[in-house]
C-alpha cells in the first residue's frame, strides 16, 4: 500500500467548543451520522465523504475549510 | 462501545456457538458410525440445519438484544433523570442504529476479508477433492471456511472500527 503523503486535520473538538460545548451525539443528529463516526472523523482516523464533511461545516455555519485542513507531508 | 460493535460481538458469539454445535453433533455421528463419509444426504442434510439453526439464531438473538438494549436505555434515563420517556428513549435507540457511512465502508471491507477465507476455504476442498478425498471431506472444509470466513469478517468489522477506516 503506497504511503500517504498527505494528512487531513480537522477543528471538531474545537467547533464543537464554541457552539455551547455541543456533544458529539447531537453533531452526529445534526449531520445524520453516527455517533461512532463522528467520534472517528474526530479522531482523524476516518475521513468523510466530500457530502459529510459539508454537512459538518454547515452544522457549525463555517465554510468548509475552516473544519477540514488538507497538509501535505513532507518526503 | 457503540451499538454497531456490540451487534457485531453477538453475531460473532452466534457464529461460533453455531460452528462449536456442528462440530460437536457431526464428532458424535463420525464417532457412532452414523455418519459415513461417502454419505452425502447425510453431511448435505447436517449442513442445511445448522445453517438454518445459524439464520434463526442469530435473528433471534438480534430481536432479544435489541429489547435489552431499548430496556438498558430506559433504566440508565430513568436513573439519570429520574424519569423515563418512551418518545426519547425511542429518539435515543432511533440514533444508536443509524447506519451511515462508515458503517458501509466497515461492511465492505470486512465482507471483503469474509470472502478472500471463503475463497481460500473453496480452493482447498477443490484441491483436497481432486487429491482424491472423499466428497464429504470437501463438504467440510467448505463449510467450516465459510464460518470460519463469517466469524473473521465479524472481528475485521471490530478491527476497522476500533482503529478506523480509510478509504482505498
Amino acid at each position: 500500500m503506497a504511503k500517504k503523503d498527505f494528512e487531513i486535520t480537522n477543528n471538531i473538538r474545537t467547533l464543537r467548543f464554541f457552539a455551547e460545548e455541543m456533544t458529539q451525539q447531537q453533531l452526529a443528529e445534526k449531520v445524520g451520522a453516527s455517533r461512532q463516526t463522528i467520534i472517528a472523523v474526530e479522531a482523524g482516523k476516518y475521513s468523510p465523504s466530500l457530502e459529510l464533511a459539508f454537512r459538518i461545516a454547515d452544522a457549525f455555519g463555517r465554510p468548509i475549510g475552516e473544519v477540514f485542513e488538507y497538509k501535505k507531508l513532507e518526503a | 462501545m457503540s451499538y454497531s460493535e456490540k451487534r457485531t460481538i453477538v453475531s460473532i458469539l452466534v457464529g461460533i456457538v453455531v460452528l462449536a454445535s456442528y462440530c460437536f453433533y457431526v464428532y458424535g455421528k463420525v464417532k457412532a458410525g452414523v455418519a459415513e463419509s461417502d454419505n452425502i444426504k447425510f453431511w448435505a442434510g447436517a449442513m442445511l440445519i445448522f445453517v438454518g439453526i445459524g439464520i434463526i439464531s442469530s435473528i433471534i438473538i438480534q430481536i432479544v438484544f435489541h429489547i435489552l438494549l431499548s430496556m438498558s436505555m430506559a433504566v440508565r434515563e430513568q436513573i439519570a433523570t429520574g424519569q423515563s420517556d418512551g418518545k426519547k428513549i425511542e429518539k435515543m435507540i432511533a440514533s444508536e442504529m443509524v447506519t451511515d457511512e462508515m458503517d458501509k465502508l466497515v461492511e465492505l471491507k470486512s465482507l471483503r476479508v469474509g470472502f478472500a477465507i471463503a475463497g481460500v476455504g473453496f480452493m482447498t476442498a477443490l484441491i483436497f477433492a481432486y487429491l482424491g478425498h472423499s466428497p464429504a471431506v470437501m463438504l467440510n472444509i467448505m463449510f467450516v471456511s465459510f464460518s470460519v470466513g463469517s466469524i473473521i469478517e465479524g472481528f475485521s468489522t471490530i478491527f476497522y472500527y476500533r482503529r478506523g477506516v480509510t478509504r482505498g
